[in-house]
């Protein structure tokens, strides 16, 4: 069974790019990173993501931060934080579509040192 | 648990709404496929199987454009707002949903035809569910690899399970009918066949996505799974009930078999809508563990 299954698999996979449930592979700041600056906010992905909202959460509460990155599909999104970033911790959180069309969502967090 | 996402209120409503979504396309999609098959049936239960579709197929219709705002609710973060909010339509246009909406939309506005009564009306329902069958290979993780299995996987589980979904209804009616013994007895020889087709299509696809046993035992899609497969096992115990005993029963001219028979397919009914909510958890909220 096994076997004829991978055969049709493999006869049957196409050539184009398969589109997946596409999901964060790893981020700038790292996830649970304590770091001194933050010159970006990187997220990355395996299969091409619509970051469609991202939010930024420090110790004074929500920040502004500068997408770089469209609404385009990605697999490396850019936006830029805040020149002034406090001591403490940080949360990022983002929503986006992937490219199967399932919405996704994820978040991650790190620690500014004083 | 591994591969699971946040569920916040959106997810939920996304998950019921999507549920009712497969209900709505699996009975519209049912009641074409039943009239093919059954045509010689006792009219009454033929209306049924007619009004119950195109009933499933408006209310499919409404659902379809629910779950666009419900999505579009869920990417932006800001809930009704962004339900409401034209660029994150746009963006959920612009993604599979979209494609797959036109699909569905087209095949759902076909199945009406089935009120049509004669060849013409009929053919064009079933193009109809043939539409609806390819709108969900052409979203969600059918897009995978090995591409062409997976959507034709999709497509065979669909079209099989519609026709079983979409039969009880006008089973449950031919049940109370004198003359609907030949009916069941005709639905119980084929459906042990495309009912083992289902099953072997949803098994293929499952294993495709999971992998491995551990993917089964180690993650919330195999949990998710595990749940919809028990729910299946007992709906089968139901439908193997109905055929070996409570159909020959009925046959026989057992006075109460006709009672036991209706209540054992509303019990069906539930146990689909079980299902229905299963499925739409494993496809909304959890990561299939290949993407893992
Ligand atoms: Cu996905």
């Amino acid at each position: 069974m096994k076997q004829i299954i991978l055969a049709l698999a493999a006869i049957l996979a196409t050539a184009a790019a398969a589109l997946a449930h596409s999901k964060a592979e790893d981020t700038t700041p790292a996830k649970e990173a304590t770091v001194e600056t933050v010159e970006v906010i990187e997220l990355r992905f395996d299969d091409p993501m619509r970051v469609t909202a991202i939010s930024l959460t420090g110790p004074d509460g929500e920040m502004e931060i500068t997408r770089e990155t469209g609404l385009d599909p990605v697999t490396e999104f850019r936006a830029m934080p805040p020149e002034d970033m406090p001591g403490g911790a940080y949360t990022v959180d983002w929503r986006g579509l992937s490219s199967d069309g399932h919405p996704m969502q994820g978040s991650f967090d790190f620690t500014v040192a004083d | 648990m591994d591969g699971l996402s946040p569920i916040d209120g959106w997810a939920l409503l996304a998950i019921l709404a999507k549920a009712a979504g497969y209900a709505a396309a699996l009975v519209a999609m049912g009641g074409p496929l039943f009239v093919a098959v059954f045509r010689s049936a006792p009219g009454d239960v033929l209306r049924v199987a007619r009004q119950l579709a195109v009933g499933a197929a408006i209310l499919g219709l409404a659902v379809l454009a629910l779950r666009f705002g419900i999505r579009s609710a869920r990417i932006s973060g800001m809930g009704f707002e962004g339900a409401v909010d034209p660029m994150m339509l746009g963006l959920v246009w612009d993604s599979p949903l979209g494609t797959a909406a036109l699909w569905r939309g087209a095949g759902e506005l076909l199945i009406l035809a089935v009120l049509i009564e004669g060849t013409i009306g009929l053919t064009a329902s079933l193009l109809g569910a043939l539409l609806v069958a390819v709108s969900y290979t052409l979203v969600g993780h059918s897009l995978g690899d090995p591409r062409w299995l997976l959507a034709v996987l999709v497509g065979v589980h669909l079209l099989a399970g519609a026709f079983w979904i979409g039969a009880l209804a006008p089973l449950h009616r031919a049940a109370g009918l004198t003359g609907g013994t030949v009916l069941l007895h005709r639905f119980g020889i084929i459906a042990s066949g495309t009912v083992a087709v289902l099953i072997l299509a949803g098994l293929t696809f499952a294993w495709l996505m999971i992998g491995s046993f551990g993917g089964l035992f180690g993650t919330a899609y195999g949990w998710t799974l595990i749940a919809k497969i028990i729910v299946v096992t007992g709906l089968l115990g139901l439908a193997a009930n109905n055929k070996l005993r409570l159909v020959p029963a009925l046959a026989s001219g057992d006075p109460t078999a006709s009672t036991n028979l209706r209540r054992s397919i509303r019990m069906e009914i539930i146990a689909v809508a079980l299902i229905l909510l299963a499925t739409a958890t494993l496809t909304s909220i959890t990561t299939p563990p290949v993407n893992l």
